[in-house]
């Protein structure tokens, strides 16, 4: 139950941070298929408000797929021993997601 | 209220993979949830690929540059409408889901499907329209 208040959590979350990503990354700019240039992308993100949402936007997109690949895996039936290795698997892997994606955002905002 | 709050719970192995891609006897709803995995593993492989490709970023304004005219290519522009056509599913699908599954309209899941195709189609075109720069 604690998973599924998760998921639907972060992904109402997602509509709105997902939303607002795809339409200023790439519906704003004039730029050939809507994307940034160099510079133009190291302005964005050295916004602190846009910082802002895109680190909730990486931290809400990293648990909503964690929890969906869990309940993929759950539905696959893996057994006890492969149960023992979904969470802490996916902790693992959740964490190093968020942590690229920090040390992304923050060197690229430092850089503007 | 027809059912219980919360996701549908049962014992043991759920729907095969094999079965996913398998349209025949299945109603809406089954449809609805085999694409709603599909496009969802999707959105997962390609969070992973956009982190990747984004370290251009980390390398330089050159491999930036480079990389902007691969991907603004317009071949590679109906990658970006398949892309927009996931995430439309995914997420308008994913709150009928989630009301569903939360115990709201139970009886007018099909009927939020068709609310959630009826808002996503013209937003797709939409889209579309404009990655491919005419709008």
């Amino acid at each position: 139950m604690r998973a599924w208040r998760w998921t639907v959590g972060s992904g109402v979350a997602l509509v709105v941070l997902a939303a607002v990503h795809m339409v200023a990354q790439h519906f704003v700019v004039d730029e050939a298929g809507g994307m940034r240039t160099y510079q133009q992308v190291l302005d964005y993100i050295a916004n602190p408000i846009i910082f802002v949402i895109e680190c909730g936007f990486l931290f809400a997109v990293a648990i909503h797929a964690m929890l969906g690949l869990r309940g993929i895996l759950l539905d696959l039936d893996p057994g006890p021993r492969g149960r023992r290795w979904i969470d802490p698997g996916l902790w693992v892997l959740g964490t190093v997601t968020v942590a690229y994606g920090l040390v992304l955002l923050t060197t690229l905002a430092l850089r503007a | 209220m027809s059912a219980a709050p919360g996701p549908v719970r049962h014992k043991g192995r759920g729907p095969a993979v094999s079965g996913w891609v398998a349209p025949r006897g299945r109603a809406l709803g089954g449809r609805s949830f085999a694409l709603h995995r599909i496009t969802g593993i999707a959105l997962v492989i390609y969070l992973y690929v956009h982190l990747g490709v984004l370290s251009m970023l980390l390398i330089g304004e050159s491999a930036w540059g480079d990389f902007l005219s691969v991907v603004t290519a317009k071949g590679f522009l109906a990658f970006d409408v398949v892309l927009i056509f996931g995430l439309l599913f995914h997420a308008l699908n994913g709150i009928r889901v989630a009301l569903v599954g939360s115990g709201y309209l139970v009886r007018h899941q099909r009927a939020l499907f068709w609310v959630a195709t009826a808002i996503g189609t013209p937003l797709l075109v939409y889209a579309a329209i404009h990655v491919f720069g005419g709008a």
